[in-house]
């Protein structure tokens, strides 16, 4: 049985590598693409914060992976699989790791763009199929998520395109673009700090006040969304304006660029909250029921926070190993997208992904910045857009789903075998 | 991971802004080729109306390599149809001077120094309206980067009434040019009249199109603001 936390540890490293070495370099490839970081800032900061995503907000989507697809009660000893039903589980739960692991690694071997998201839940499903049948599945929360990958990168559209429009007509529809930059910018960068604390900031005030009003909550994200706008503000202050010469234009862009600073930081937070999950998510369930003695399916676990740690890091370990390579990659051929555009498209990405988080859905953070970059192109933001890509979006959700059901199953019919 | 950037597809801009330099080299070939046939010069206007070839090909190799690369797939800040309409009328300015030196180093068409003058006249102000409109063209991509708003379209919108402007002062002067041309009909005779006409429509021709391809930047600004 400890060959089958073993294994099932193994592959969630592999899959926290995975997402470090492929998934983080989207996002983090606009800010090198634009200019805005170097490589190698950008590889710190993506490893800063999507560390601090995976741990502070990533208990929600791993909690939905973990519990929330399969009827929990259905692998209970009381359940239809009798005393065997908290093993099955595992098994199935390193199947489905196992399953769409390797569905990654062929379709990235052959070149076709894959969602690590789509795999899990899809090789989760499809243990969950051949296990306990069509009705162990919760189709309302499954209905939700297959909701969610619909409507968020259309969510992440109309926020990239929003946040454009607010660019667009506040700073560059402006007679002195470069005055309003230095006073609207640091009111951006306190939004962004405000939804990022709103994330986490409930359960931080709950270590010290029990159970905190909604307002307090508020009042304290907001708190902190105002310290990141002053000392914003005193950053611009202690900048060099626009000298003689100087094209306005460039100058605006180079503020923007700092600006897309800080939502790199907040998409990598963001992906690390919603992503971390792919890797844990049925880790958590093996680790679980093996706390358990494989006798029942737990509630809640007690190491999920060493979990997301771990899941965080390993993500962080792809993303220093192989992950850069990508980075530079996507950097050196995205450079039609500007400070301005990438801060926007971010914005959407972030808030969408975080969002999703927080309610604990699953979703392709690949796919929401896909629609953030079409808002902003809707909003005249960028020169060119290949809407064709949309269409292979399309084309593989469809082909995800499936396959990585089959490969689930087919490995959890396997590790049965061999275990039971 | 490739979807992603695939997304990202070639702007179109600057390439547009190098068709418009092309077709500039095209235009300044104009003024020498009409000063060689009014100093009776034909030697030296054959070898601008080589030069003219040789540009012109090029400006259309420009133009179907922007159009290859505008799928029906695209999407663009601007509307595509008006894009390539635009792109149409700039190429049809280079067009129009192929066909001027054509017209020039056809026949050895000679005239009285008055309708010469007119000619110099007529070459003057669509120089100046080819002018006016390429300080449009080259501002496109700078346009694509401030997202087609802000004071920029204010200048480019000048600018366009300035063609229109110029435009119609080289309406007149093609008119005179025509009525010099019928002044001496008797003169010139039969043949040289009608090269001195087609050599005065197609000079207006040159205004003609930079003035389309200003209106059509109007309309693709109009959406903008």
């Amino acid at each position: 049985m400890d060959v089958i936390i073993l294994l099932a540890l193994g592959v969630g490293l592999y899959m926290a590598w995975t997402l470090g070495a492929n998934d983080v370099a989207n996002a983090m490839g606009t800010s090198v693409g634009s200019g805005a970081l170097t490589l190698r800032r950008a590889i710190i900061v993506a490893g800063v914060f999507e560390f601090a995503g995976a741990v502070l907000v990533g208990g929600h989507v791993t909690e939905t992976i973990r519990r929330g697809i399969l009827d929990p009660v259905l692998f209970s000893p009381a359940g239809p699989l009798g005393v065997e039903g908290p093993t099955v589980l595992a098994l199935g739960m390193t199947a489905a790791l196992l399953g769409a692991a390797l569905w990654l690694q062929a379709a990235t071997l052959a070149g076709l763009p894959v969602s690590t998201t789509h795999s899990i839940v899809g090789a989760v499903v499809g243990f969950g199929v051949v296990s306990v049948g069509w009705s162990g599945i919760d189709w309302t929360t499954l209905g939700s998520i297959v909701a969610s990958w619909v409507v968020s990168p259309l969510l992440g559209g109309v926020l990239g395109f929003l946040a454009f429009l607010v660019v667009r007509r506040l700073v560059l529809r402006q007679e002195d673009p470069v005055a309003a930059t230095h006073a609207v910018a640091p009111y951006m960068v306190g939004v962004v700090g405000f939804i990022l604390a709103l994330t986490f900031v409930y359960k931080a005030l709950a270590n010290v006040v029990p159970d905190p009003h909604p307002f307090v909550t508020v009042l304290a994200a907001a708190a902190c969304g105002g310290v990141a706008l002053l000392v914003f503000r005193a950053v611009l202050a202690n900048v060099p304006g626009v000298g003689p010469g100087m094209d306005p234009k460039r100058h605006v862009e180079r503020v923007f660029g700092w600006l897309q600073i800080v939502t790199a930081a907040f998409v990598a937070f963001a992906h690390g909250a919603n992503d971390v999950a792919n890797a844990v998510g049925p880790v958590a369930a093996v680790v679980g029921i093996a706390g358990a003695g494989f006798a029942e399916v737990p509630e809640t676990i007690a190491v999920s926070g060493w979990l997301l740690a771990v899941g965080g890091a390993g993500i962080v370990v792809g993303l220093g190993t192989w992950g850069y390579r990508v980075i530079a990659t996507i950097g050196q051929r995205i450079t039609e997208i500007t400070p301005t555009r990438g801060f926007s498209a971010e914005f959407g990405t972030a808030c969408t992904v975080l969002l999703a988080s927080r309610l604990g859905l699953p979703v392709s953070t690949t796919h929401v910045l896909v629609g953030s970059v079409v808002g902003v192109g809707l909003a005249q933001g960028l020169g060119a857009l290949d809407l064709r890509t949309i269409r292979d979006i399309v084309y593989s959700w469809v082909a995800t789903v499936p396959a990585a059901a089959v490969l689930g199953a087919a490995i959890f019919f396997g590790l049965r075998a061999v275990f039971l | 991971m490739r979807t992603f950037m695939e997304l990202f597809a070639k702007s179109p801009f600057t390439p547009l802004t190098k068709h418009a330099e092309k077709v500039r080299d095209v235009v300044a070939e104009v003024r020498p080729l009409m000063e060689a046939m009014l100093g009776e010069d034909w030697r030296a206007a054959a070898e601008h109306y080589e030069s003219i070839s040789r540009l012109e090909h090029q400006a259309d190799e420009l133009k179907r390599e922007i159009r290859d690369q505008l799928p029906r797939s695209l999407f663009l800040p601007v509307d595509r149809g008006d894009l390539l309409r635009f792109l149409k009328e700039q190429d049809a300015i280079a067009d129009a001077v192929e066909d001027l030196a054509v017209l020039v180093t056809m026949r050895e068409t000679r005239g009285p120094d008055a309708l010469k003058g007119r000619a110099r006249e007529l070459v003057e102000g669509i120089v100046r309206t080819a002018e006016t409109w390429f300080s449009i063209a080259a501002q496109l991509p700078d346009l694509q980067e401030s997202s087609f708003t802000g004071p920029e379209v204010g200048k480019v919108l000048e600018l366009i009434d300035r063609v229109h402007q110029q435009e119609w002062e080289t309406d007149r002067l093609q008119a005179t040019m025509g009525r010099t041309t019928i002044q001496y009909e008797e003169e010139l005779g039969g043949v040289s009249v009608l090269f001195w006409m087609r050599i005065a429509s197609k000079l207006g021709d040159v205004a003609n199109h930079a003035e389309s391809a200003a209106d059509l930047l109007r309309l693709m600004l109009a959406r903008g603001r």
